[in-house]
């Protein structure tokens, strides 16, 4: 049961920070999380000086304002044109950071508000804290993150088309009255919520991880955002079993072990998509120079085509000594234009075969 | 043509700028295919084609500050590295950050840095020579203006003044009229054929064909391919215009 | 008067306002690059990816041997940034999220190798607070000579390198085409960064160094026009607000150091936002109102012209 609620919350955690982090990515905003995750710091203790709460709705609704008012503020000074937007960010939530930091130090000292808690979470312990519900005790913050990602899921589904079009062209967005500021606005919201709800669980920093990299993992996968969206809450949700299951075996800090499997699933994805991996990419340069290669052998085997000197140039000794090719890579064009059944070897001398006469003439014929 | 596929190590060093074989690709599309260029000296060529067709490509790829797929590129016969000193090279506007603190003369200036060494600072006569060029370029009075004060027009005058003071034989220039007004636009390309009057070699990406015939005497139609080049005169007819700017060419 | 020279007569409170003051220059030059060349989060980055390098001295060295500690920072401070320019270069995803993803799984690692040096009982925990927020009071004369030396070593790296930095922060492309190797530059402007993050942890920790960094360039960038006199003034409201926050935190328990340094410099950046000629808030405000002014006399004066002549053609009155 208690792996069963750990599991659970975890991956209503890693879901519902996917589903909004995808737009984020996709907007280019993906740093506001990192300010807001931070800035709730501040949030909570103001929340606690006043009500003298730290636990139920209030605090709740309290950081979340603080992570709005982090990104309107944020907004504000980059608007003035006077900063950077990244400047902006990394000037606005560190102000409210500290000033979080030091009213906690000043009055809360007796109180149990611990910063590295809520910065980064204990969700082994989230057992610890339960409600009775239908005959078995749940703990809250599964509770929270459950309605959390209803919320986010309806917000997601409802807006789903105003979402797409707010992140890659918000000029018409706006002309065709569709309010992608508000929209934004509102996407900023539930991710401070999010962000709270998360915090007890797996902290704010390492919720950071579950908003990022999961939906930039899709992001390298595929070209379609709702597949992306999918592929980003598979990902981080994914990543909470087998998080666990190292997190165990080795006795470390199971957040900390499912925040580095998304990491993992990047450091995949970078390497072998099919699309934008670091691999396939080695690979279709090394094509290309081969293609590219291969027509110019072509080219020089025509022009010397029946002429005397054809013995001596029409070799792979020439290729090397005319063109200056290593000699492997001359063994590597010439096996892929025989691949190709453009060219045929007979001895040591190399053939045009019909096609590849054909495409070294129309080399010549474009020229 | 095939006969001198041996002189692949061909130096041609009456060419202000030979291009051989050059191709570029973003992942598998081709941006610029089998590229063959000439420029001869002392001649102001213009480059032009569609939008995304490889004009910019083809300047940065010479200058090798993109990667090719394969290509043979030579300076007066000699690789771009030995030639650093002999190319002044003026990047589209866009490419810097307007908000920069510093001055338009200070930004001139800049131009020097490649021939002042390593550890030595600049010294007055390469100010000097700073506002002589901003002089040229008509730039003189706004030397001290801060650069994110300067109108499109006068940053782009800016541009052209730092690839000026370099004083090099050859000057490559990407759309130095982009995004500026007319009677601006007329400043600079006047200015250009100036420069091509005293002998220097100028290879400029023009993105307005209207006035290309009026201040170019060298054409470059580029289209992923080379279409035509040549002298203007020559080259600038409807059937290579149609060619160029009909459909995108795909090898 | 009398508190302020009992505060400076402490040992501790000297080391720690010195210490601070060192910072704040540092992190002042060396974030105006940062700032003009848009990597403002890379200090954030490379912040939280020193946790695992961190982690790794003291697992390696098995007490807290600091020289060991910040090479450890250093090493995967710089592999995060590696990280982020590989994502940046090869991949369709943008500079942010490339950051993000660097920041959080470092950290992430980070926090696992935390808990693997807890579980052995070393002083884990206390570790982890000191460098989420750093520990000014801890600070040792071995660390302010370190720190000294450091900025020594960054200010000649700066000045003999100066027009290079310049240009290729300015203009990356055209010093490419100049035939300098830009990308050497650029990691060389990395690493010192690099290393004004590592050292400035002890300090304010890894969360307020991202301010120290951002800040007083943001600040400077106000009130001047050149890079020099940017560096310069950014470097001097850095020491500023380090060494008087310092001194302010000293006077009551409860304030720690490095909150109360980055409030004071965030109110500098304010004040300049607001202030500042030619470009400041309140500038461009009245520079308005100015403007609206003059234009309302002149369609006034306009209007009044209007109505004593003759009537303009073709409009019936």
């Amino acid at each position: 049961m208690i792996t069963a609620s750990i599991l659970i919350t975890g991956m209503l955690a890693a879901a519902s920070a996917a589903l909004l982090g995808t737009f984020l990515v996709l907007r280019g905003s993906a740093m506001l999380s990192d300010a807001i995750s931070h800035s709730i710091v501040f949030g909570i203790i103001l929340v606690w000086l006043v009500t003298r709460q730290l636990s139920g709705p209030i605090p709740v609704i309290g950081a979340a304002l603080a992570g709005v008012l982090t990104v309107v503020l944020t907004q504000w000074i980059a608007q003035s044109r006077l900063v950077r937007m990244d400047a902006a960010i990394g000037l606005v939530f560190p102000a409210l950071f500290a000033a979080g930091v030091l009213l906690i130090s000043l009055y809360a000292r007796q109180v149990h508000i611990h910063v590295d808690t809520i910065l980064l979470g204990e969700i082994g312990f989230v057992w610890l804290n339960t409600r009775p519900i239908a005959g078995f005790e749940v703990p809250v913050s599964t509770l929270t993150l459950g309605l959390v990602l209803l919320a986010n899921l309806l917000f997601v589904a409802a807006f789903w088309h105003r979402l797409k079009l707010a992140v890659f062209d918000p000029a018409l967005a706006a002309a065709l009255g569709l309010f992608p500021t508000a929209l934004y606005y509102a996407l900023m919201t539930l991710t401070s919520i999010t962000a709270v709800a998360a915090f007890d669980a797996v902290g704010a920093i390492l919720f950071i991880a579950f908003v990022i990299v999961p939906p930039a993992t899709a992001y390298l996968l595929t070209q379609r955002v709702w597949l992306m969206t999918l592929l980003a809450v598979a990902l981080g949700a994914l990543a909470c079993p087998v998080g666990y299951a190292l997190a165990v075996f080795w006795d470390v800090s199971i957040a900390g072990m499912m925040a580095t499997m998304t990491g993992v699933w990047f450091a995949l994805a970078l390497l072998f998509s099919p699309r934008q991996g670091l691999l396939v990419q080695a690979l279709q340069r090394r094509q290309e120079t081969l293609r590219h290669d291969c027509r110019v052998m072509l080219a020089h085997l025509l022009s010397h085509q029946g002429t005397r000197r054809m013995p001596q140039e029409n070799t792979r000794a020439a290729l090397v000594g005319h063109l200056s090719w290593p000699e492997s890579h001359a063994d590597r064009v010439i096996e892929h234009a025989i691949g190709q059944d453009l060219v045929e070897q007979r001895g040591a001398l190399l053939i045009l075969r019909p096609a590849g006469e054909a495409a070294a003439r129309d080399l010549f014929a474009r020229r | 043509m095939g006969a001198n596929l041996e002189q692949v190590t061909t130096h041609e060093p009456g060419l202000a700028l030979h291009v051989e074989d050059l191709t570029v690709t973003y992942g598998q599309a081709p941006v610029l295919w089998d590229i063959d260029v000439d420029v001869p000296p002392g001649v102001m060529a213009a480059v032009i084609g569609p939008n995304g067709a490889g004009k910019s490509t083809l300047l940065k790829s010479v200058l090798g500050l993109l990667r090719p797929v394969a290509g043979h590129v030579r300076f007066f016969g000699r690789p771009v590295k030995e030639m650093r000193r002999q190319i002044a090279y003026a990047p589209q506007r866009h490419s810097v950050d307007w908000d920069f603190p510093t001055t338009a003369v200070d930004v001139v200036e800049m131009g020097l840095y490649g021939e002042i060494g390593w550890f030595r600072r600049p010294g007055r006569d390469h100010r000097a020579r700073a506002m002589a060029a901003l002089n040229e370029v008509e730039m003189a009075d706004l030397a001290h203006r801060q650069i994110s004060e300067l109108s499109g027009g006068q940053q782009q005058r800016v541009f052209i003044a730092r690839s000026l003071v370099q004083d090099a034989p050859l000057m490559i220039l990407d759309e130095p009229t982009a995004g500026v007004d007319i009677t601006t636009e007329g400043i600079i390309l006047d200015l250009l054929k100036r420069l091509r009057d005293r002998g220097k070699t100028l290879i400029v990406v023009h993105h307005d064909l209207t006035n290309v015939e009026a201040h170019f005497d060298w054409l470059i139609m580029v289209n992923v391919q080379v279409v035509a080049q040549g002298p203007l005169k020559s080259v600038f007819t409807e059937d290579n215009l149609r060619a160029t700017y009909g459909r995108r060419l795909t090898p | 008067m009398s508190l302020l020279a009992e505060l400076l007569g402490s040992r501790v409170v000297q080391l720690v306002v010195i210490g601070a003051a060192l910072l704040g220059a540092i992190s002042g030059v060396l974030g105006s690059f940062a700032v003009l060349r848009q990597q403002s989060l890379l200090g954030d980055t490379l912040s939280h990816a020193a946790l695992p390098g961190v982690c790794l001295g003291f697992l390696i060295a098995g007490d807290r041997h600091l020289g060991l500690l910040l090479a450890g920072a250093l090493v995967t401070g710089g592999l995060a940034a590696g990280t982020v320019l590989v994502i940046t270069r090869c991949t369709r995803l943008k500079t942010d999220a490339a950051l993000g993803i660097a920041l959080s799984v470092y950290f992430a690692i980070g926090t696992v190798l935390l808990t693997v040096i807890q579980s052995r009982g070393d002083a884990g925990a206390a570790g982890l607070s000191t460098f989420l927020f750093g520990q000014a009071a801890a600070i040792t004369r071995g660390d302010i000579q370190l720190m000294a030396v450091a900025g020594v070593l960054i200010a000649a790296v700066v000045l003999l390198l100066w027009k290079e930095f310049k240009l290729v922060t300015f203009d990356p492309e055209s010093a490419r085409a100049a035939g300098l190797p830009v990308m050497a530059l650029q990691s060389a402007l990395t690493l010192i960064v690099a290393v004004a993050v590592v050292v400035g942890l002890q300090l304010v920790g890894v969360i307020l160094m991202v301010a120290m960094l951002i800040a007083p360039a943001a600040a400077a960038r106000q009130w001047v026009g050149s890079l020099a006199g940017m560096v310069v003034l950014a470097g001097c409201l850095g020491a500023l607000a380090g060494g008087s926050g310092a001194l302010i935190s000293a006077t009551g328990r409860g304030l720690a150091t490095g909150p109360v340094v980055v409030l004071l410099i965030s109110a500098i950046v304010l004040v300049s936002l607001a202030l500042a000629p030619g470009r400041g808030v309140i500038w461009r405000w009245r520079a308005r109102r100015r403007l609206s002014r003059t234009l309302t006399r002149e369609s006034r004066s306009s209007a009044d012209l209007r109505r004593r002549h003759v009537p303009v053609r073709g409009l019936k009155r």
